[in-house]
């Protein structure tokens, strides 16, 4: 469906919209995460420029030596830490031609699924939290304490576990902490079957996410979107099916796939995900190979390139590492999914309302403090004005109030 | 064991009959990860060939190195469903870097190349929007960060 | 006199918090909302999380200050009423954590705004975040 085709059925005239704005003069020389081109209500174009959070890390990577760059690569974004902890391990593993004896590997997915756990549920939260649904904010982050615990009985930190090493992991997992794994896991599946019914019956979700922030399969695959935003839209791609790492060749597993192609397909699919990833947890500590968790890495790697994949919670996740025969790598280079994601987002956008912003955006999990200010031109008037997160909320909030019914009921016809 | 390495070998040897004297080494890098080294001229053409013969239609990034000399540029393409990563490897001059976009065969690759323009100064020629990705407004201009010669306390 | 009594008593009992984020992994931040969950719940200490700096007492920050965020937060500090305070979050506030050297990151908020609390941990724990809040509350209270 054309997008831009169903922005013509809708609008009939022309309005010119006055904003008051926000406390931020829009004449300050501060750069704003994403520029949005409307027309009344409608967006026309959107540009972005994202360095909020650029750090420099590539370049420090360089001079640090392999075993500090574990605890570099984990904070490069806290909530897939063991996402970018994994992968870089995982690539300096094969750089090295170094294998991970099996319990290690396991014991690394395992993490990697747990995160995944606490990433999906974070985000239904905080996607619940944009739409003005706060009670269901409260109460999935309260169970997500549960896997906030069992991380944490693993690996002595909530956030930030710090479990991988070049070579393995650092720590094993004891039966009685299986036991108690299971049981906390118990609890998190049924929690999150409770969450897929909310999802699939709530109005002000449906009202907000149905049809919603389309991306067509087409548009999917030519702008090489990655995770749960590809996989709602229809493209069957999961980096743990696709190219196997870590234990994934062994574990069975679903790729979860809808075809609606909007952001409740988004939304769905990482509930989904959630359920999968309990039940793969489960089987593999049932099947936790014996044996030693870790083996030995050289202090100096010789000259070699090479690059390896994860499908972190938001998409693939790449990492790349050019040795040169010392202890610090050449050249490290990581592409987070979100990247991959932002052009994909802004066609999403093209043709959706003002108010639809917070949740569409939402909607691709970014890993970035998103969209700390936005400006938007009206192509019509003229006018400019800078919102920030809060202010955009507050307004798309208040707007369905107004206007949801209608918009609705014009959505759900076609 | 020999199967998977067939598989690899019979990707190189392709790009070898297209190329010709343009493809400059081949060589396999891990479990079907093959890297094609190719002269300039002909990096599109590679590109090209790896998404019409081996439906490598996903662009996972554009890597940059400064290797002192020159700048390299990999491409590091995807086929899902045979698990196929195909990395184009060409190098270009250093001190004055200039290249086509790829952004008419790719669309992706409108960030990635933003991003390379940013950290290493390589122009891409036909790119619609080479600005800042990540560098700050007031970030000095052309001071590359991720160049060699260029160390944070050069900024002080 | 009792009137600034009243205002410092209003202060203590129900401070409200801005929180930025000045560039961070998010680590922190995601403990600084996991607070006002319902297992750490800081509202029943009255502590509100509030979105202009124009009503609030206390800046909590996390992350390295990256260059463009710099500025942002001095307006944001600016903006703030007196009295006001800082709650620096996390070790990267504190000297620039693992990104200390990077070129695109200042080592410590203190080196751009004056901070009142120090919480180092990477990420701290929601109850170590809370802690940090309450020290300042007994900072207020003496003075």
């Amino acid at each position: 469906m054309n997008v831009i085709v169903e922005v013509k059925l809708l609008t009939e005239e022309k309005r010119m919209f006055k904003i008051p704005v926000g406390p931020q003069h829009p004449a300050l020389k501060e750069f704003e995460n994403f520029t949005f081109t409307v027309d009344g209500e409608l967006i026309i174009d959107v540009n972005f420029r994202i360095g909020y959070t650029h750090r420099g890390i590539e370049k420090l990577a360089e001079s640090k030596t392999y075993i500090q760059n574990l605890y570099l690569c984990e904070r490069v974004c806290g909530i897939c830490s063991a996402a970018h902890q994994g992968c870089y391990a995982q690539t300096a593993e094969a750089l090295a031609g170094v294998t991970a004896p099996p319990r290690g590997v396991y014991i690394r997915t395992l993490i990697w699924e747990l995160e995944r756990i606490h990433s999906h549920l974070l985000w239904l939260g905080v996607a619940a939290h944009e739409i003005g649904f706060d009670t269901f904010f409260m109460l999935v982050w309260r169970d997500r304490e549960v896997v906030m615990d069992i991380l944490e009985m693993i690996s002595g930190n909530r956030v930030n576990y710090a479990m991988n090493t070049v070579g393995g992991v650092r720590r094993d997992i004891s039966d009685e902490l299986k036991y108690k794994i299971l049981k906390g896991l118990d609890i998190l599946e049924e929690r999150t079957k409770y969450y897929k019914e909310v999802c699939m019956k709530e109005q002000t979700i449906l009202a907000r996410a149905a049809n919603v922030g389309i991306l067509t399969r087409e548009q999917a695959l030519k702008l090489n979107a990655v995770g749960p935003t590809a996989r709602a839209s229809g493209v069957n791609v999961d980096i743990r099916k696709d190219v196997p790492y870590g234990a994934y060749d062994e574990v069975p597993f679903n790729v979860i796939v809808y075809d609606t192609c909007d952001v409740l397909a988004r939304i769905l699919v990482r509930v989904d995900e959630t359920l999968e990833s309990i039940r793969m947890s489960r089987w593999i500590l049932e099947h936790l190979p014996q044996g030693e968790i870790r083996t030995n890495f050289p202090r100096r790697v010789a000259e070699n390139e090479v690059l390896s994949r994860v499908e972190a919670p938001r998409g693939e996740l790449f990492y790349y590492i050019k040795s040169n025969g010392t202890d610090k790598p050449e050249r490290l280079k990581i592409r987070t999914p979100t990247l991959a994601n932002l052009l994909p987002v802004c066609e999403m956008l093209k043709g959706c309302y003002i108010a639809d912003i917070p949740i569409v955006l939402a909607g691709i999990d970014p890993c970035f403090a998103c969209m700390d200010r936005a400006l938007f031109i009206d192509e019509n008037s003229g006018k400019r004005w800078v919102w920030d997160t809060k202010q955009l909320r507050k307004y798309s909030i208040k707007w369905y109030k107004e206007h949801g019914e209608e918009v609705v009921r014009e959505r759900w016809k076609q | 064991m020999s199967e998977e390495t067939s598989f690899e070998n019979e990707v190189i040897e392709s790009f070898k009959k297209v190329l010709g004297e343009k493809f400059v080494d081949g060589y396999v890098k891990g479990k079907r990860q093959v890297f094609i080294k190719v002269v300039e001229d002909a990096y599109k053409e590679a590109l090209k060939y790896a998404l019409e013969k081996w439906s490598a239609y996903h662009l996972t990034t554009i890597t940059g190195i400064d290797t002192g000399e020159k700048i390299e540029l990999l491409y590091h393409l995807l086929e899902p469903k045979s698990s196929l990563t195909i990395t184009i490897v060409t190098e270009i001059s250093r001190s004055d870097p200039k290249i086509d976009t790829v952004s008419d065969i790719f669309p992706s690759a409108l960030v990635y190349e933003r991003e390379v323009f940013d950290l290493l100064g390589v122009i891409f020629n036909g790119h619609p929007n080479l600005t800042h990705l990540v560098l700050p407004d007031d970030w000095p201009e052309g001071v590359y960060p991720l160049r060699k010669d260029w160390k944070p306390e050069q900024m002080k | 006199m009792a009137l600034c009594k009243l205002v410092k008593w209003a202060r203590m009992k129900s401070p409200w918090i801005i929180h930025y984020n000045s560039g961070g992994c998010n680590a922190c931040d995601i403990e600084v909302v996991a607070a006002l969950t319902p297992r750490f719940d800081v509202e029943r200490f009255g502590i509100l999380l509030k979105g202009s700096p124009r009503h609030a007492d206390i800046l909590v920050v996390t992350g390295p200050v990256t260059r463009q965020t710099k500025k942002r937060l001095i307006r944001i500090y600016n903006q703030m009423p007196d009295p006001k305070f800082v709650i620096a979050v996390g070790t990267c506030t504190m000297s620039g954590g693992v990104f200390r050297g990077a070129y695109n990151v200042v080592a410590g908020v203190d080196e751009v705004i004056p901070v009142d609390v120090f919480v180092p941990g990477c990420p701290p724990k929601p109850e170590a975040i809370i802690h940090g809040v309450v020290k300042l509350l007994e900072k207020l209270q003496k003075s």
